[in-house]
C-alpha cells in the first residue's frame, strides 16, 4: 500500500557496482545473523534458520508450487483487472479534469476499505472460488496505479498542450498524442508497487476460505505453529513481491526510456481561498459516487437483505435507532483500543523513518547499500510479515505496534532517502564554499529538500496503519476493530461488518486528509515550489 | 473570401487586454495591425506582457477585453485550419519522437497528411541533415531550437508566432540562427510575429517594430525598418533604428508617456 513510488535514475556503472557488491554483502551478513540467531533460538518457536527455510522450502516443494501458482494467478488476474480499471479513470481525469477529485477522492475511499471486512463480505457475495481473490488483488492495484498515473498525464510542459491547441484539437489529442506516451515512466513507477499489493490482496482474498493458495497455507502452518513452514511461505511470498518489483520496474526503464520519475504523489496546492470549498466539493462528490456505487451494487447484484446494509441502515446503526446503539458503541469501544496501538506505532515508524535516512546520509555510501535492502523490503506484504512478528515478539501490544511501525518504517525511509538525496546542487555548493557543518548541511538544505517527499509517505502510511492494525489485530491481538470485524464475519453479524466498514474507512480517510492538511501548509512554508 | 493557403494573414488586436483572474495587469487595451506577409516584432522589458499577446493572437489565451482577429475570424477558426504555428523559447519537442517525427508531429496535429518530402526539405533547409533519427536529447540547444522552428514552418502557415525563439540559446548559436532562419519565413510571404528582447535580434529580422512598455504592456513606439537583405553586416541605419528602440524603451521604464514614433 505504498505510493511514493521510487525508480533509480542510471547511475554511472562503477558507483552501481560498488553499491551492488555493498548490497550482496550486507545481505549476506544479514543471513548469518539471521541463522546465528535462529540457532540460539532453537526450542523457542519464533525463528527459522535460513537452512531450515531452505529445507522446509523443498520439502514441502509440490505443495508450495502449487498454491503458488494459484496465488499467482489471481494475482495477475486481478493485477490486469485494477490497473485496467486505473488507467481507465485516469483517461477519464485527464479528458474531463472536473472529474478527478471524484476519481480520486473514490479512489482514497477504496483504498481505505479494511481489508479484514471487505474480505469476508466479498466471501458471501461473490462464494467458493477465486472471485473474492480476483476482487481484493484488483482493488489493492488500483490506488497504487491510479496515483502516479494522473501526476504523470498531468506533469506535461505547458507548452507541449499549448502545440495541441494551436492546431486547433482539443484535450482527447492531447491525451493521446502527449499525455499517454509521457505518463508511460509513471505508468511503470505504479504498477511496479501494484505487483506486490496485488499478491497481498490475493493472499488476504484466500484467509478467507479459499481452497488452495499461500494464504490457506499461511494460516494453517501458523495455527500449526509449524515455525519452518511459516518462514518458509513468507520467504516465498517475500521473494515473488520483490522479483515482481524488479522486472516490473526493468520492464519500465527499458520501456520509458528516459529517466524515471520519483512521484512523491503530492496533492495539487491549491492557491487561496478556493482551497477549502474545492476540497470539500470533492470529498462530497466522491462520497456521493462512493454511496451510488454502494447501493447500486445492491440493487444490481441483488444482494439478499441478510447481508446487504443500505447506507440508511449504517445511518440508522450509528443514529442508534436500530439496536438502541449497542453496535455503534461496541464499535467505538473496539477503535478505541485500535488507537492504542495504531498511534504509537505511526509515530515510531515515521520517526525511525527519518531517523535512519538522515544517519544514513551522514554516513558516505551508506545510502546505496541501504538503499536496495529498504526499496526491497518495502515490498513484502504485510500478511508475509504479520505471522513472522507474531512469531517472534507475540501476540501483546509490543507486537501489534512494531508491526505497524515497521509497515510505515520502510516507505518512510526509502521517501526521505530519495528526498535528502534531492537537495538542489547549488544550495549544497553554496555551502559548501563556506565549508558549512555537516549538520548544518543537513539542516538548512537537505531535511526541507526531504519534506514533500517525508509528507507523501507520512500521507500514505495512514491507510497502511490502519491495514496493519486492523490485519494483525485479526491474526494476532484479538482486539480491537479488527478483531471485532473478523468476529462479526463469523457470526454473521452484518450491522456490525458494515458499521465497521465504514467506520474504519472514514478514520482513515480522514487521517489522511489531516495529514495532507498539514502536509500543505508545511510545504507552503518550506517548499512553495511544490505549490501550483 | 476563401483565402489562400500560402498568403499570409492580417492580423487586427482592437484594444484587446489581459488581467489573470488573480488580478495581474498583463496588458493594457493595445491596439494594432499586423500587415499580411510582414515580420513585425515586438520589443519589451522582461515580463512586459508581449507573450500574452502573443498567446491572445495564437488564441491560446482570451482577451478580457477586446478582441484579435485574424483576418476577420476568430483565432480559433483559424487554429482548427492548421493556418497557425507557434515556437516557443523551450524548443518543446517530444523527448520519445526522432526529428523528423516531432517536425511531422505538427502536420499530423493540423491533420494536413503525411509529406515526407516537406519534412526532408525542412531538415535540410535548417542544417539538420543527418540528424533526422536522432531524438531531442543528443541535439544541442541551438539544434533542437532548428527542429522547432522547422516544426512551426511544416504546415506552411499563414501566421508564425515566434516566442523569444532565440532566447534559450548561446549567443554565437543565436546569431547564428537569426542570420539564417529568416529567409525560410520570408520566401513563402507568411505573415511573421517575432516577440523578443534583443534589439538587434529585432532590427535584424523584422520589417516593423513595436516597442511596448513595462507591464501593463502599451504601445511606446512603432518603428518601420525596412532595410534591405540580408542584414548580415549592422550599418549606420541599422543603428540609428537601435538607438530609436532603446530610447524608447528608455522612455517606457522612465514611465514617459506612449508616443508613436516614426523612424
Amino acid at each position: 500500500m505504498i505510493v511514493v513510488a521510487t525508480a533509480r535514475i542510471r547511475r554511472p556503472s562503477a558507483p552501481a557496482r560498488r553499491d551492488a557488491t555493498i548490497g550482496a554483502v550486507g545481505v549476506v551478513i544479514a543471513l548469518v545473523a539471521w541463522e546465528v540467531l535462529a540457532r540460539s533460538l532453537e526450542g523457542a518457536f519464533v525463528l527459522a534458520a535460513p537452512t531450515a527455510v531452505v529445507a522446509a522450502i523443498i520439502d514441502n516443494g509440490p505443495l508450495l508450487g502449487r498454491a503458488l501458482a494459484a496465488t499467482g494467478s489471481t494475482a495477475l488476474i486481478g493485477f490486469v483487472i485494477g490497473n485496467l480499471a486505473a488507467v481507465l479513470l485516469a483517461a477519464l481525469a485527464a479528458v474531463w479534469p472536473r472529474s478527478e477529485r471524484t476519481v480520486t477522492g473514490l479512489a482514497l475511499i477504496v483504498v481505505c476499505l479494511p481489508l479484514v471486512a471487505t474480505a469476508p463480505l466479498l466471501r458471501v457475495l461473490l462464494g467458493a472460488g477465486d472471485g473474492p481473490q480476483i476482487a481484493l488483488a484488483a482493488l489493492a492495484v488500483y490506488y497504487t496505479t491510479l496515483i502516479p498515473l494522473l501526476v504523470g498525464l498531468r506533469a506535461v510542459p505547458d507548452t507541449w498542450l499549448d502545440l495541441v491547441r494551436v492546431a486547433g484539437r482539443g484535450t482527447l489529442t492531447a491525451l493521446i498524442v502527449v499525455r499517454a506516451r509521457a505518463s508511460v515512466p509513471y505508468l511503470a513507477a505504479g504498477l511496479q508497487i501494484a505487483a506486490p499489493a496485488a499478491l497481498l490482496g490475493a493472499m488476504v482474498g484466500e484467509f478467507t476460505g479459499a481452497e488452495r493458495g499461500l494464504g490457506v497455507l499461511t494460516i494453517r502452518a501458523s495455527r500449526d505453529l509449524d515455525v519452518d513452514l511459516t518462514w518458509a511461505l513468507a520467504t516465498i511470498a517475500a521473494v515473488v513481491s520483490m522479483l515482481a518489483y524488479a522486472i516490473i520496474g526493468a520492464i519500465g526503464r527499458a520501456a520509458s526510456g528516459g529517466q524515471p520519475p520519483t512521484i512523491l504523489a503530492a496533492p495539487r496546492i491549491a492557491a487561496g481561498a478556493g482551497r477549502l470549498r474545492r476540497t470539500l466539493t470533492g470529498a462530497v462528490s466522491a462520497v456521493l459516487a462512493t454511496v451510488a456505487l454502494w447501493w447500486g451494487g445492491i440493487v444490481l447484484l441483488n444482494v439478499t437483505p441478510f447481508v446487504a446494509r443500505t447506507p440508511v441502515d449504517v445511518v440508522g446503526i450509528f443514529a442508534g435507532t436500530r439496536d438502541n446503539g449497542a453496535t455503534r458503541d461496541a464499535l467505538f469501544a473496539a477503535l478505541g483500543d485500535t488507537a492504542v496501538f495504531v498511534a504509537p506505532g505511526y509515530l515510531a515508524g515515521l520517526a525511525a523513518g527519518v531517523l535512519l535516512a538522515v544517519l544514513i546520509v551522514l554516513v558516505p555510501g551508506a545510502s546505496g547499500a541501504v538503499m536496495p535492502i529498504a526499496v526491497a523490503l518495502r515490498s513484502v506484504p504485510i500478511v508475509t510479515t504479520a505471522p513472522l512478528i507474531v512469531l517472534l515478539i507475540g501476540r501483546g501490544a509490543v507486537g501489534a505496534i512494531t508491526l505497524i511501525a515497521v509497515m510505515v518504517f520502510f516507505p518512510t525511509l526509502v521517501a526521505c532517502l530519495h528526498g535528502l538525496r534531492q537537495a538542489p546542487g547549488q544550495a549544497l555548493d553554496v555551502m559548501a564554499v563556506y565549508a558549512a557543518a555537516p549538520w548544518r548541511v543537513l539542516l538548512r538544505a537537505r531535511i526541507p529538500a526531504m519534506l514533500p517527499a517525508f509528507f507523501a509517505a507520512a500521507r500514505m502510511s495512514v491507510p497502511a496503519a490502519v491495514l496493519a492494525v486492523t490485519v494483525v489485530e485479526w491474526l494476532a491481538t484479538g482486539t480491537g476493530i479488527g478483531a471485532l470485524m473478523a468476529r462479526s464475519a463469523s457470526l454473521s453479524n452484518y450491522d456490525a461488518l458494515a458499521g465497521a466498514v465504514v467506520l474504519v474507512t472514514a478514520v482513515s480517510a480522514l487521517g489522511y486528509a489531516v495529514v495532507g492538511a498539514i502536509e500543505t501548509r508545511m510545504l507552503a512554508r518550506y517548499a512553495p515550489e511544490q505549490a501550483s | 473570401m476563401a483565402p489562400d493557403h500560402r498568403a499570409g494573414a492580417a492580423v487586427q488586436v482592437d484594444a484587446a487586454s489581459k488581467v489573470y483572474p488573480d488580478g495581474t495587469d498583463a496588458v493594457a487595451p493595445i491596439t494594432l495591425a499586423l500587415e499580411a506577409g510582414r515580420t513585425t516584432a515586438l520589443v519589451g522589458p522582461s515580463g512586459c506582457g508581449k507573450s500574452t499577446l502573443l498567446r491572445m493572437i495564437a488564441g491560446l489565451e482570451l482577451p478580457t477585453g477586446g478582441d484579435v482577429r485574424i483576418d476577420g475570424e476568430h483565432p480559433d477558426a483559424v487554429q482548427r485550419r492548421g493556418e497557425l504555428a507557434v515556437a516557443f523559447q523551450d524548443p518543446s519537442l517530444l523527448p520519445w519522437r526522432s526529428v523528423a517525427a516531432n517536425i511531422a508531429l505538427a502536420r499530423e496535429l493540423a491533420r494536413l497528411g503525411r509529406d515526407d518530402a516537406r519534412v526532408t526539405e525542412l531538415i535540410e533547409l535548417v542544417g539538420l541533415t543527418g540528424f533526422a533519427a536522432m531524438k531531442p536529447a543528443a541535439l544541442s540547444g541551438g539544434m533542437r531550437q532548428r527542429a522547432a522552428i522547422a516544426r512551426a514552418l511544416a504546415t506552411e502557415p499563414r501566421l508564425l508566432l515566434l516566442d523569444e525563439p532565440f532566447g534559450a540559446v548561446d549567443e554565437l548559436t543565436r546569431q547564428q540562427l537569426a542570420r539564417e532562419l529568416p529567409a525560410l519565413w520570408q520566401g513563402g510571404g507568411t505573415t511573421t510575429l517575432l516577440v523578443t528582447h534583443s534589439v538587434a535580434e529585432a532590427v535584424r529580422l523584422a520589417d516593423r517594430v513595436i516597442v511596448l512598455s513595462p507591464r501593463p504592456a502599451r504601445v511606446l513606439a512603432d518603428i518601420p525598418t525596412e532595410l534591405p537583405r540580408p542584414r548580415n553586416d549592422v550599418g549606420p541605419e541599422a543603428e540609428r533604428f537601435e538607438r530609436a528602440i532603446v530610447e524608447a524603451l528608455e522612455r517606457g521604464r522612465a514611465g514617459g508617456d506612449a508616443t508613436q514614433t516614426g523612424g
